[in-house]
């Protein structure tokens, strides 16, 4: 692994750590909007699909020994393991299907691009892994767990095209991918 | 406001209690050895008996309750939801409590305990586990049980260095993160209040530079350990080495009676 890679890699998991500091805009509807998962749909976008996932997964192996490293500067495995840890664990794979699906469309990427890329990994990935592990978990019916989970989609769609608007100022100011 | 009042610096709580002074290797194995055995147990009995054996360790590990406690707040109403949707969904078993529309039955109770016993011991193994080691200990003794992957090419030991690079640019990238914050208030932005379009744009104002400046940082600590000659792990020396003792011999002869206990439960 060359070392440049490894040293975007390493600060990306800072920052990720970092935006769970910065306080959380409260929404009208639904939940409001934390800082930490622009991150996970930064990360794909700006590092590429092997650095973003390897980021995040040396974020969630902090987050697993303690390191306070989740938003508000939780950490530890409880909150991996609690309820809602199959959100966090799902970050790394997140991070990789919108970097493979940015890296393909490089060339021609533009902010609609990324954000539909956005919804698919940042968004239904996250949900996809997040929601059964929440079942599993707490043994909670299907059903109202979806419906709980109705209450974060309209901050997540702000954050899939905030996110992408801003990995395309970050592609034109400081390129890192095809450096 | 300040960015820096939120950091908790690290939940570990020095001490030299039995459990402080284990080797991180045994208690890393020992915790997920210990989750394996939550999953494997069928029974609150077995769940009674891992509790208790959780109490012995909160009281050896002489660290306040309180921090206990603070590691289940973030989930206690997640357990409180559970127990409700148990107790209202579960209609089998004995009817066991009837007001108006609510009804209770016996095997509602059974689940609502299990699953909140099987929480509570999920919780407190894991924040035992980062209460008496500290994450830089916990890193290393990862690295080190993790070696042998190193033979299947996986980058153990670059996964290991990075968690430490990233562990020490946190607080750096904080008081970053606080100084354009403060740059950004000095030219009229605001934060906290206002409407939520301006507040996001606002917010856009940090994100970006905070990220120019990080990868700044990333590329000059690329080119500073390129020029000292930065090689990897192989044949690195380490200042603090931790290794076995008693300690870990009887927290492996613990591990042996406790799995023993909850497999001939599970058999009964």
């Amino acid at each position: 692994m060359k070392i440049r890679d490894m040293m975007f890699a390493a600060l990306f998991t800072a920052l990720v750590a970092v935006l769970g500091y910065m306080p959380s805009i409260p929404l009208p509807f639904g939940v409001p909007i934390t800082l930490q998962t622009f991150g996970v749909m930064l990360a794909g976008a700006v590092l590429g699909a092997r650095l973003g996932g390897l980021s995040l997964l040396v974020f969630i192996l902090l987050a697993a020994v303690g390191a306070p490293v989740l938003n508000g500067g939780a950490g530890g495995l409880t909150k991996l393991l609690g309820p809602t840890g199959g959100y966090i664990l799902s970050w790394p794979l997140a991070a990789y299907i919108i970097g493979y699906l940015a890296e393909k469309n490089w060339d021609k990427l533009n902010v609609w691009k990324l954000f539909i890329f956005n919804i698919i990994g940042g968004i239904l990935v996250v949900y996809a892994i997040g929601i059964p592990y929440l079942v599993a978990v707490t043994e909670y019916k299907l059903v109202p767990a979806l419906i709980g989970n109705l209450a974060f989609i309209p901050g997540d769609l702000i954050k899939a095209f905030v996110s992408a608007w801003i990995a395309i100022k970050l592609k034109k100011t400081y390129p890192i991918i095809n450096k | 406001m300040n960015l820096s009042q939120y950091m908790v610096i690290g939940r570990y709580i020095p001490g030299n209690s039995y459990i402080h002074l284990l080797d991180a290797r045994s208690k890393l194995i020992f915790v997920f050895l210990y989750i394996f055995l939550v999953f494997l147990t069928n029974s609150i009995l077995g769940y009674l008996i891992l509790l208790s054996f959780i109490i012995i360790g909160i009281l050896i590990s002489k660290i306040p309750i309180s921090y206990y406690v603070k590691g289940i707040m973030p989930i206690f109403l997640i357990i409180l939801f559970t127990i409700i949707l148990h107790l209202t969904t579960n209609k089998a078993g004995d009817l066991v409590f009837q007001w108006k529309w609510i009804e209770i039955y016996s095997q509602g109770i059974e689940q609502a305990v299990f699953i909140t016993l099987r929480l509570l011991i999920l919780v407190i193994i894991a924040s035992m586990l980062t209460l008496t080691t500290s994450p830089i200990d916990l890193t290393m003794g990862l690295e080190r049980i993790l070696n042998p992957l190193k033979r299947v090419n996986l980058p153990i030991h670059e996964l290991a260095l990075m968690m430490s690079i990233s562990l020490r640019f946190i607080p750096t990238l904080v008081d970053e993160a606080d100084k354009i914050m403060k740059a950004q208030k000095a030219r009229g932005a605001n934060f906290e209040t206002g409407p939520i379009h301006k507040r996001v744009i606002n917010m856009i104002a940090i994100i970006i530079p905070l990220f120019i400046s990080a990868f700044k940082r990333a590329d000059e600590l690329a080119i500073a350990m390129e020029s000292r000659g930065y090689r990897g792990g192989e044949g690195r020396t380490r200042l603090r080495v931790s290794v076995f003792t008693w300690r870990d011999l009887l927290l492996l002869l613990i591990f042996s009676v406790l799995l023993i206990t909850i497999l001939s439960i599970r058999g009964l």
